[in-house]
């Protein structure tokens, strides 16, 4: 590769790393892991840089994705998270009830597989339909239906406070 | 969902998202890593005709069946009519609650809440508060796990009504009974690295690494009991064929561990994920398998396939007798031939209907 290659890349990652790494985080939810999870993708993305130079973001987040949820490594990687503290049953609403749901949910968050962590990052980091999610994580719709359906059943399990009127249902 | 539960689902994405720090030296790290990929590539490309070679030939040494591979699939037999039993009453609670071929059911428990068969009383107790409960197949010790005792499996025992917490370092990813009641084995993740452990109703606890080089599992790997509860299985991912997260990942065969010691011991080309202990024939010659499309009955011995069945989680209740629930008919139990023929339907009460319901012989 030229330097002018290694130029664009590094213009690209200085620009758009940080939002980047915010995908990665919320996939991964640690700094390490989503540091890690991330260079693996922008280096996956550099050796490729030639064909993907105007498309670059949209491929990085591809990998992201794509290795978040595949292989043993994630599956390894899904089970360190630690559920030493769990997020404890708040107690009577208050006006910190919406704070505190979103802190609960923040720690919750963290316990799903990587599978369901993805799916919601898209939904709601991203904003993206179950059409979109689905094309990106490369599984049909009603895998990502019932990989939200399955996250947001855990989540009310581990913040009893989310949601407690409402069955499950994924929005398209 | 409703609104504000969206919305406070998505804030709390974003927070998650917002705690990352900005990462110095990213472009730099991402450059370096980029390049040894590359080198790397480069000397993989310089052995490529090398590959080419093996990657063709593996695939067909491994994958060839000892036979053309034309599922034979038993002779239907004449359909007998199926013998729909009585609803059990309202005081099944009372006593063991018998199913057909023998059977009892040995706890009706969703995320840890609903029925355990107390065997000392011969009657159920209600089970609730735990995250999870796993009844005994026999015995008279219940396993329970607790939100807030992280990396700890309750014993309690019926019969001295002690519960005990014993140490399971990691995150516990499955867990199994043996058929005889006497050890859990332990699907533990820790280190990234996947441990069988094995706890005893006594207490003792030991763990085995298994190689996840050598026996690559992905997707749904959790160690199951073989029926003589003298060895474990872990489903082995076919790692020449591609995989995809639509789908359940393809399985070349099942590894075996001996239980006492972690050991492997043997390798059946089986295709499929065996549920449980249950899952193999009494006189060891079949198994039925989650394939990775469909609940296969198999041959245990030459890894064949028999032919497709209903539903993968069934009991062999005698050499030629299953029992399962019943899919599209979720309530009930059904007694079934090895063909799929229903012989007998017990309705479960309602109070089980929607519980994850374990069954065990009498």
């Amino acid at each position: 590769m030229t330097e002018g290659t290694d130029g664009e890349f590094t213009a690209f990652v200085n620009e758009r790393g940080d939002a980047l790494l915010r995908v990665a985080y919320a996939l991964a939810g640690s700094q390490h892991a989503a540091e890690d999870l991330l260079q693996n993708a922008l280096a996956k993305a550099y050796t490729r840089w030639p064909r993907i130079r105007g498309d670059a973001e949209p491929y990085v987040r591809r990998i992201l994705y794509h290795d978040q949820v595949s292989g043993w490594r994630r599956l390894a990687r899904r089970r360190e998270v630690p559920v030493a503290v769990l997020p404890e049953r708040p107690g009577e609403r208050d006006s910190g009830h919406d704070s505190e749901l979103r802190m609960l949910l923040r720690d919750a968050l963290r316990t799903l597989p990587p599978r369901q962590r993805a799916v919601l990052t898209l939904r709601y980091l991203e904003d993206l339909s179950v059409e979109q999610t689905a094309a990106i994580l490369g599984c049909r719709a009603g895998t990502v239906a019932s990989q939200a359906s399955r996250a947001l059943a855990r989540l009310r399990e581990l913040v009893p406070s989310f949601d407690p009127a409402s069955s499950p249902e994924v929005k398209r | 969902m409703n609104r504000p539960a969206e919305d406070a689902l998505r804030a709390a994405v974003h927070d998650l998202a917002e705690e990352a720090r900005p990462a110095g030296g990213l472009a730099l790290a991402a450059l370096a890593r980029g390049r040894r990929r590359r080198a790397r590539r480069r000397v993989a490309a310089a052995g490529a005709a090398v590959v080419a070679v093996a990657v063709v030939l593996v695939p067909l040494v491994l994958l060839r069946p000892d036979r053309p591979v034309q599922p034979a699939r038993p002779t239907p037999s004449p359909t007998p009519s199926t013998m729909l039993l009585p609803t059990p009453g309202a005081d099944w609670s009372t006593r063991p609650l018998a199913l057909p071929g023998g059977w009892v059911v040995t706890g009706g428990v969703t995320r840890g809440t609903g029925y355990v068969l107390d065997r000392t009383r011969s009657r159920y107790v209600r089970a609730g508060g735990y995250a999870e409960v796993w009844p005994a197949p026999t015995g008279t010790v219940t396993a329970v796990r607790d939100e807030q005792r992280p990396g700890q499996l309750g014993l309690a025992d019926a019969a001295t009504g002690k519960l005990r917490w014993q140490r399971v370092p990691g995150v516990i990813h499955h867990l199994q009974w043996s058929p005889d009641g006497r050890r859990l084995a332990v699907t533990v993740l820790r280190g990234q690295m996947k441990r069988l452990g094995v706890l005893e109703v006594g207490g003792r606890y030991r763990e085995y690494l298994v190689d996840p080089v050598r026996y690559l599992c992905t997707d749904y790997c959790a160690f199951t009991w073989t029926r003589d509860g003298r060895e474990v299985t872990l489903p082995l991912t076919d790692s020449f064929v591609p995989r995809s997260e639509s789908s359940r990942h393809p399985r070349w065969g099942v590894q075996f561990f001996s239980a006492d010691d972690g050991r492997p011991t043997r390798f059946v080309k089986i295709p499929g994920d065996p549920a449980g202990p249950w899952s193999w024939s009494p006189d060891g010659n079949r198994v039925v398998v989650q394939g990775q499309r469909e609940p296969l009955l198999v041959d245990a011995v030459t890894g064949t396939v028999l032919g497709p069945l209903p539903v993968a989680e069934v009991a062999w209740v005698g050499d030629d007798r299953l029992l399962y629930r019943r899919p599209g008919g979720y309530r009930d139990v059904v007694l079934a031939d090895p063909a799929g023929h229903e012989l007998q339907r017990l309705p479960l009460p309602r109070e089980l209907a929607e519980r994850t319901v374990s069954i065990a012989p009498k």
